[in-house]
């Protein structure tokens, strides 16, 4: 048995395990002081170490284990979560050590989230699907509620866990019926046995029903309306270092899981479930972006426009197409470019929201008032995270557009390219409004203050991600190209 | 396909009105014969002493937490320890690992004095 088991196609989560346990002993047994950056240090040399271990592996296509896919795709996603859970770790280094005594807990929980992610994303057997995304969700609304004493991150915590749980059990609820229609839990068999044809002809009424609940799932952890009540809240309610990795990371497994589910397992039901991503990108960009316009903190504005975003990348996976050859703009791509674009984009400017509380105690969009004048370094990260966000090139964001729009467009879906361009040109509106706030309106009488310098390295990372996902779009292009070849079948 | 259902269905329905069967039975024919001491609440065969709705403990909460660890632990360690010869030195490794972990868990426990009682 154990030859059939490559270790090494697994050495990134048995990295970021033995990283988990060293740092809860850490915090065991060092002093205080110590733990303080040992803490921090420790974690972050782990997700080094498991990203240098994916990035080497990155271009293998095995199945392990028969239920952990060893491929391009997987590694893909495990590189983005482990450079942006570095950056939330930077990010939290202060804002978490003001906050809480359980620092060791605090960057346990998210190493084990990162595994859990990593073995969600490569999961190609329904069981372990359902494994991933249920110790991501177990630990996120631990992490959401991490502040024990700030009722609004309880409440957060919550109305997460209470919309999670449903959610999840509608999702297992749809992997039974396919269960039931096929027989078996492995994605790719799913797919022969859909396809062998007499399944579909006598059960067809059986395979919407399993689509649509599957999909409820999925579309809760990437915050998709009408399945997003949770995310405003949560992402407000929680720690922000939490939100930056909610926002982020968990939503990327999300898309992840979901382009794997039904890219492997159901591609004779694609009318299905592109008929449905289809609403419900409309939907979820037109309604994030429509509530975004009126809010007045600027974290539940972020939280909005996050689920707007869900929108935009949704629109990758409408248009997934295989084009022959292996061309870029095949859609999947365009989910690959955005998720890294929008790790770093997002990210930031959560980061800068962080920062803001931190200084002034609250992110209201009054509290941005003049930002140049207080803090200019903030001021200037954030104007190009929200210049990125709103798809302004040379940043990421407009390298991420790119990629989703010209599926969109080559697959001929005209309506959806409109909504998603009104969309965007809506979204620079309450994104300005911000930039406004920071740069054109003076309020003499309130102090500067500093920035933290975990946050300010955070934040350098970022800018440079947001600029050279932009001005180096070919290579990351060629990457997302790559690593989606696989999942298309060229 | 239909007589599967139907087999599972009688079940269900034999499993359903069982228990109400054997409480109308008991009831006829059992004597019944009350008086006062019979009908009162009693605890280990005593008077109950105080109110029944006392708030417990938080830290009975911790204590079941820790239970779990051993309590999970032994679920799993059984049926591995009964085939043990037909699953060899892989199984041998993995249970390894997973008592490990566990171990993991209690250490943090205990460390961070869990189970000293305040």
């Amino acid at each position: 048995m154990l030859n059939t088991l490559n270790v090494v196609r697994l050495l990134p989560e048995l990295i970021l395990l033995v990283t988990a346990l060293v740092v809860i002993f850490v915090d065991l047994y060092a002093r205080r002081r110590t733990a303080l950056w040992l803490l921090p240090g420790v974690s972050i040399a782990g997700l080094v170490l498991a990203f240098v271990a994916a990035f080497a592996q990155w271009g293998a296509q095995e199945v392990v284990a028969g239920t952990l896919a060893a491929d391009s795709f997987a590694f893909y996603f495990k590189l983005v979560a482990a450079v942006t859970v570095v950056l939330v770790i930077l990010a939290s280094v202060r804002y978490m050590r003001e906050r809480t005594r359980f620092l060791g807990e605090f960057y346990a929980f998210l190493l084990v989230a990162t595994l859990a992610v990593f073995v969600a994303v490569s999961a190609t057997d329904l069981i372990t699907v359902y494994l991933g995304l249920e110790t991501l969700s177990i630990v996120s609304y631990v992490l959401t509620g991490f502040l024990r004493d700030d009722k609004r991150s309880n409440e957060a915590a919550i109305k997460y866990f209470l919309y999670g749980a449903v959610a999840s059990a509608i999702m297992l609820y749809g992997f039974s019926l396919l269960y039931g229609l096929t027989g078996t839990t492995d994605l790719a068999e799913i797919a022969r046995r859909l396809q062998a044809g007499d399944v579909l002809a006598n059960l067809e009424w059986v395979a919407w029903p399993a689509v649509i609940l599957a999909a409820v799932g999925f579309a809760f952890k990437a915050s998709l309306v009408p399945f997003h009540q949770w995310a405003p809240d949560a992402y407000e309610g929680a720690p922000t270092p939490v939100t930056m990795f909610l926002s982020t990371v968990s939503k990327a497994t999300g898309f992840a899981v979901m382009a794997r589910v039904f890219l492997t397992a159901m591609p004779s039901l694609g009318e299905y479930w592109m008929a449905l991503l289809y609403g419900l990108a409309i939907l979820t960009m037109t309604v994030g972006n429509l509530i975004a316009l009126r809010q007045t903190s600027v974290k539940r504005m972020l939280a909005y426009s996050s689920i707007a975003h869900a929108g935009f990348i949704l629109m990758g996976l409408v248009a997934v197409t295989a084009p022959a050859g292996g061309h870029p703009f095949n859609g999947l791509d365009g989910v690959l470019m955005y998720v890294v674009a929008y790790a770093f984009t997002n990210a930031g400017a959560f980061a800068v929201v962080a920062a803001v509380e931190d200084g002034t105690g609250d992110a209201t969009l009054d509290n941005f008032a003049g930002l140049i004048a207080r803090a200019p370094f903030l001021a200037a990260a954030m104007l190009i995270f929200l210049l990125s966000l709103a798809g302004v090139p040379p940043l990421a964001g407009f390298a991420a557009k790119l990629f989703v729009f010209a599926p969109v467009v080559r697959q001929e879906y005209y309506a959806l390219a409109v909504v998603a361009l009104v969309n965007a040109v809506v979204a620079a509106g309450y994104y300005l409004k911000v930039v406004k706030q920071m740069f054109f309106v003076e309020v003499p009488e309130r102090p500067a203050f500093a920035v933290a310098r975990g946050m300010r390295w955070a934040l350098w990372l970022m800018i440079i991600g947001v600029f050279g996902v932009g001005i180096f779009m070919n290579w990351f292009a060629f990457m997302s190209v790559r690593s989606a070849a696989g999942m298309l079948g060229l | 396909m239909l007589n599967t259902y139907a087999v599972i269905g009688l079940y269900a329905l034999v499993a359903l009105t069982f228990p109400f069967i054997v409480l109308l039975f008991a009831r006829l024919v059992r004597p019944s014969k009350p008086n006062p001491l019979k009908n009162s609440t009693y605890e280990c065969g005593m008077e109950t002493i105080g109110d029944t709705w006392v708030q417990f403990r938080a830290q009975y909460y911790l204590f079941a937490l820790v239970f779990v660890v051993f309590d999970v632990e032994v679920v799993f360690l059984y049926p591995w320890a009964v085939a043990y010869g037909k699953l060899g030195l892989f199984a041998l490794v993995e249970m390894a690992l997973f008592i490990g972990l566990l171990a993991v868990a209690l250490v943090y426990a205990w460390r961070k004095g869990i189970l000293e009682w305040q």
